[in-house]
């Protein structure tokens, strides 16, 4: 009994008393978490250069020809199913799925970028 | 049960070319999206990439751009569909996966059998006649 009291009096921490919470605003800040997610769109750059990577290293086309405002059918001499398989290119690469209706439209890079950065899931 | 899933809409019956033509790319897109799982099920990760499994199944629907006919273009949709139904519900085997679609690619240098053979000895191998 006499030995546990002394292992205990060896191990038993210090009480300190913690400084007064209004002297340090900086903890105070950290303790106040923002649980909104608008802040971690996409910045448009971002978008330009994840969607040119993506063309670029699509087989057929030449990369040297890749702005942001080619039209995949017109200046890179694709076509349609190829149009079909970039979009889905693009899919894999922002994690989205974009419906049937919408996928026919994207022509172009600037359509593409235009179109993922208004998508609220693009990650 | 997945096969049923897939299959559940009414056969295709397109009236027109550019119908059919709608349906070529819903079962493109279809396929490119059970790609994540393909590669899963066979463990095809060391092998192939993701977007080397879209260009070859692109070009396994490009053979077919000379069809013009309507009613042909559904029979060879109905007959993607059920390889596909059949490669996703584990059906097949790794080795049919490869060798049907990963190798033998535009004679690329995974086919390093006939690597070091004289041209004689492959056009021996291919026909009587050469």
């Amino acid at each position: 009994m006499a030995l546990r009291a002394a292992v205990l009096r060896h191990i038993r921490l210090p009480v300190q008393t913690l400084p007064a919470i209004g002297t340090r605003p900086q903890s105070q800040r950290s303790f106040l978490r923002l649980f909104s997610s608008h802040d971690d769109h996409l910045t448009k750059e971002e978008v330009i250069d994840r969607v040119l990577d993506v063309i670029k290293s699509f087989p057929k086309v030449d990369p040297s020809k890749v702005t942001p405002d080619v039209h995949f059918q017109k200046d890179l001499g694709l076509d349609s199913l190829d149009n079909v398989e970039i979009v889905m290119a693009l899919e894999e690469e922002f994690k989205l799925e974009i419906p049937d209706k919408e996928a026919d439209k994207i022509d172009s890079c600037n359509l593409a970028i235009v179109y993922i950065y208004n998508h609220p899931m693009a990650g | 049960m997945a096969f049923t899933l897939r299959s559940v809409k009414v056969p295709p019956n397109s009236a027109s070319l550019e119908e059919a033509r709608g349906r070529v790319f819903d079962f493109f897109r279809k396929a490119c999206r059970s790609i994540p799982t393909i590669m899963d099920i066979y463990n095809l990760d060391d092998i192939v990439t993701k977007s080397e499994l879209r260009s070859i199944i692109a070009s396994e629907i490009r053979k077919n751009t000379h069809v013009t006919n309507p009613k042909v273009i559904d029979l060879l949709l109905f007959k993607g569909m059920e390889e596909l139904n059949n490669i996703v519900e584990h059906a097949k085997q790794r080795h049919h996966i490869i060798g049907q679609y990963v190798l033998g690619r535009q004679g690329l240098a995974q086919d390093t059998k006939d690597e070091g053979t004289s041209d004689f000895l492959k056009n021996f191998y291919k026909s009587n006649y050469f």
